[in-house]
């Protein structure tokens, strides 16, 4: 084994690590997606069965969907599901496929910086001023927002070690591994 | 007038209605630039144009997005609990009263602005009342006891829970077609709205009560932007504002309510297309009292302990003083 | 500045940078060189206001349900049922295909989704049986593209969210055009195939029995449709709610079917997690990018220039169809709605039209995108799911569909009753 040999090893352990963890986050997100299922479900009987009736299922379900959309972008970049278009990049060589696999992550990554960036003053407003939601509920926007910033974080995070990631393994030219992280999948029927 | 030369970005409120496009567009585009001799220059936009929450305005405003903003006040409540108390539901039936309302409460209305939104207050300009409209048989206060009624802002909801209503959260495209399913039994908004929406085809009785209060708008500017303007525009803002926009808004208000019950329940002249049939319904001053005790007793006094500090007092010193009303301790 | 942004956008597309991305950046430059206001301030609080919204959960919960009924197989037996009824007419199993897409269009929201389970279900068939691959396939991406204009439909949510439209009465509005045109692809597929019987395959007859056999496979998803459907139109539950119930009836066929198992749950949750994740990435950037052509003007500026052309009501019409013709070849068909949806439709309805009819009208124009190259998405899904030959293929084999689309916005435009008969005010 050569030392690029080994440092690409030690790349792609580092990506699958990463990609485990965001299996479990995903997996996490659907489960409280199935909670914002049953959630409604109440309140649909709760029109019927007063007894049952506990009210707020619309606003809280609002929030659900901010943090399962928000920490479920970094599972989609690893699972290469955001959708690109291969018109140019299916034409080009390896090497150039590679080259636009960096450009593409670098822009998920400048996009995550910037927002998660201006993120944090929206949930810091929320924080300085007590903000509470306008709805008889009343819940602090900041616990809604905290889990929404940080998906931005985590998208940050992600993406910043996806285009290391396929810049070291671009110098090593391991095109196969850079295809395996960052390349537009060849689409399977399995995508949705 | 030699005033320096001066750019703003002012964003209106819902470009639909008839308050921006017959009075802010008129303003800030045509006012503004004439009265100034083309020295102060407008461009314009609405929060809904610009795809922005209208309880996200003030936000913006204060991180300088933009210089001037405008939005309900209610929409904004949840960056600001106090600012509930510009507008409660049913203590001005008419709009004599509601500008009383407003006045008294500027002085409150412009710390919160500079507190809680780094802004400057300009004006506070009203929407039309904002009626109910019902497919039900009401005839008084206590019927909207039992019926699913969907409100628009905290306190109105919470008024209609004390009334034994339930409240319903529902998007404004959505309700002519649950008032005809029976999903909701009453909806609130403007008179206005409810009838270039079309709501008269699946509601039979309109309760002339503004239970959803009057959505003043409230117009602020930037406050690092105010601070940075020359006192000379500052003065000329300040004093044309008030003339060629807050006034007129308000003299029309009154008008404006009779035109839009004309239209909707046939009573009058409706110029704005064919008039509705709807059956008027006016509540009884047994019933005014009725909702006066519950705001004062209830409703009122939740909404001090959400705003906490010295607002209670505040209130009563200044609305409660003017309308005669008070809030339990 | 219009310039900008078309060729911005081209750019940054033909770059390969993921299409919310792209929308993004696009927007962050509108800040840096055009914009009057420092709109990256207001970038959190776009994002975050975009994001949070119970009429936008009904995304995810849609694509629950689909995908918790393919895994309960309800895809193969619904075709295999098809199969027998369909097979005699010209054109054989190709009828199949376009039943099975629509049966799965009542289910599902998305075109991309359905058109990916009746590939996978039906092309090793085309194989099997020796089928000229063209117009099999063309039916398949064609048929899948129903998933959006029969109801459920993410895409007339995201249409209702950005217009302020009851998402009821646009799905409702959508059923008879979306059953037309499965029609119209069944009378194409059988007109062709009559005129050049190898451009389809064997046809094939089943006794009255084998039928009958398999009827009960098809009443899981008709339950479903007639529950979703059902509980919108009575208003006993919003399109949000509605989408809750039908995943939880999707859990209980499943359950029938033996299927809830911890394999397929746990797939059938991940998948959900990452389509709604692309689809929102896309839908988060494009409301910045809107933002910002709302704070510079250029919004204003083009309907101003499109109003200022004086074309009268239909004459606007064309002209907006014909752009939509000409974009959907090049943009990705969400970014594409809700970039131009707050500045066409404004304008449409102060011609006089009515927002729901646009609506259809409008999906019939994406579904055309979806099938259009270069960029049509649900070309490269049947594709992919060939495994052989190439997307050339596909693309010929759905032409005679663009033409059925092309009819069917002909029709909307000259008896809007075709969308609005079922649609309730
Ligand atoms: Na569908
Ligand atoms: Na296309």
């Amino acid at each position: 084994m050569t030392g690029s040999d080994r440092l690409a090893t030690r790349v792609m352990t580092l990506v699958n690590g990463l990609r485990t963890a965001n299996r479990w986050i995903a997996l996490l997100c659907g489960m409280v997606l199935v909670g914002a299922v049953a959630l409604i479900i109440v309140e649909v009987l709760g029109r019927q069965f007063p007894a049952l009736h506990l009210g707020g299922a619309d606003e809280l379900s609002g929030y659900i969907m901010a943090a399962i959309a928000t920490w479920g972008f970094s599972y989609a970049l690893v699972e290469r599901a955001h959708v690109r278009i291969d018109l140019v990049h299916a034409r080009l060589p390896v090497g150039g496929r590679a080259v636009m696999d960096v450009i593409a992550m670098a822009s998920v990554l400048l996009v995550a910086v910037l927002v998660a960036s201006y993120a944090y003053d929206v949930l810091a407003k929320s924080v300085a001023r007590g903000s509470r939601s306008n709805t008889p509920l009343g819940i602090p926007l900041w616990m809604p927002q905290i889990i929404w910033f940080g998906g931005w974080v985590w998208l940050t995070l992600t993406s910043a070690l996806l285009l290391a990631a396929t810049v070291i393994l671009s110098l090593l030219r391991r095109w196969d591994m850079v295809e395996q992280i960052a390349s537009i999948p060849v689409e399977t029927g399995e995508v949705q | 007038q030699d005033l320096p030369e001066t750019t703003l970005s002012v964003v209106g409120s819902w470009s639909s209605l008839p308050l921006y496009q017959k009075f802010e567009r008129v303003f800030w585009e045509e006012t503004v630039p004439a009265a100034s001799g083309g020295k102060i220059t407008v461009n314009m936009t609405t929060f809904n144009q610009m795809g922005v929450s209208g309880g996200d305005v003030f936000r913006m405003l204060g991180d300088g997005v933009f210089e001037v903003g405008m939005t309900v006040g209610d929409y904004t409540v949840a960056d600001a609990p106090e600012l509930e108390g510009l507008d409660v539901p049913l203590l001005a039936t008419d709009a004599d009263s509601a500008r009383k309302m407003v006045a008294a409460a500027k002085p409150m209305v412009a710390d919160i602005m500079r507190d809680r939104f780094n802004a400057h207050m300009l004006a506070i300009a009203p929407y039309p009342p904002q009626v109910v409209f019902c497919n039900a048989e009401i005839a008084s206060l206590d019927d909207l006891g039992g019926k699913k009624i969907r409100g628009s802002g905290r306190m109105t909801t919470l008024f209609l829970e004390a009334l034994g209503a339930e409240g319903i959260t529902m998007a404004f495209s959505e309700v002519p077609g649950a008032l005809e399913r029976g999903v909701i039994d009453c909806a609130v908004t403007g008179a206005g709205s409810g009838y270039s929406s079309g709501w008269f085809e699946s509601s039979t009785h309109l309760v002339n009560l503004p239970l959803g209060g009057w959505d003043p708008v409230i117009t602020a500017v930037n406050l690092d932007a105010w601070n940075a303007m020359d006192p000379a525009v500052q003065a000329f803002l300040t004093e044309q504002v008030k003339t060629g926009f807050e006034d007129p808004a308000w003299d029309d208000a009154a008008g404006a309510l009779a035109r839009d019950i004309a239209c909707l329940t046939g009573s009058g002249e409706c110029a704005a297309g064919a008039a509705a049939s709807m059956t008027l319904v006016e509540l009884s001053d047994a019933d005014k009292a009725r909702a006066v005790e519950v705001l004062e007793q209830k409703i009122l006094p939740d909404w001090a302990e959400r705003a906490g500090g010295d607002w209670a007092e505040r209130w009563n010193a200044s609305v409660g003083a003017a309308l005669g009303v008070s809030i339990a301790n | 500045m219009i310039w900008y942004v078309s060729i911005g956008l081209a750019v940054l597309l033909a770059l390969s940078v993921p299409v919310g991305a792209a929308l993004f950046i696009l927007g962050f430059g509108l800040d840096a060189f055009f914009s009057p206001m420092p709109l990256m301030r207001g970038l959190g609080q776009m994002v975050y206001s975009s994001s949070d919204s119970f009429l936008l959960i009904a995304i995810p919960l849609f694509v629950l349900l689909g995908e918790i009924l393919v895994r309960a197989g309800i895809a193969e037996r619904t075709y295999a049922t098809l199969d027998t009824w369909f097979s005699w007419l010209p054109g054989g199993l190709v009828h199949a295909n376009i039943g099975t897409a629509t049966m799965f269009s009542a289910t599902s929201g998305s075109s991309v989704a359905t058109a990916a389970t009746v590939a996978t279900v039906a092309m090793p068939q085309a194989r099997k049986q020796g089928y000229d691959q063209r117009l099999f396939a063309g039916a398949i991406a064609a048929g899948g593209a129903l998933g959006i204009l029969l109801p459920p439909s993410i895409n007339l949510i995201v249409y209702g969210f950005l217009t302020q439209t009851s998402v009821p009465q646009l799905f409702m509005a959508g059923i008879v055009p979306g059953l037309l045109m499965a029609l119209g692809f069944m009378i194409i597929t059988a007109i062709l195939c009559t005129i050049k019987p190898e451009w389809g395959g064997p046809s094939r007859s089943f006794t009255w029995a084998e039928r009958m056999a398999g009827l009960p496979h098809l009443i899981p998803v008709l339950l479903v449709f007639a529950i979703i459907i059902g509980s919108i139109y009575t208003g006993w539950a919003t399109p949000t709610e509605a989408a809750a119930i039908g995943v939880v009836m999707a859990l209980g066929i499943a359950a029938f079917y033996g299927a809830v198992t911890w394999t397929n749950m746990r797939a059938a949750l991940l998948g959900t997690i990452r389509t709604t994740s692309m689809v929102m990435f896309v839908i988060v950037g494009a409301y910045f990018l809107n933002f910002a052509l709302g704070a510079t003007g250029l919004n204003r500026a083009l309907s101003g220039f499109l109003e200022g052309l004086g074309l009268g009501p239909y004459g606007m019409l064309l002209m907006i169809v014909l752009m939509y013709i000409l974009l959907g070849f090049f943009i990705e068909t969400l970014a594409l709605m809700i970039a131009t949806i707050p500045i066409v439709v404004p304008i449409v309805i102060g011609l006089g039209f009515d927002k729901v009819w646009f609506g259809i009208l409008l999906i019939v124009l994406i579904e055309m995108a979806l099938i259009t190259p270069p960029v049509g998405l649900n070309l490269y899904v049947v594709q992919g799911a060939r495994k052989e030959g190439r997307l050339s293929d596909v693309m010929l084999g759905a032409i005679p569909f663009v033409f059925v689309m092309l009819v069917m916005v002909g029709l909307l435009i000259a008896f809007p009753s075709t969308a609005l008969l079922f649609a309730p005010a």
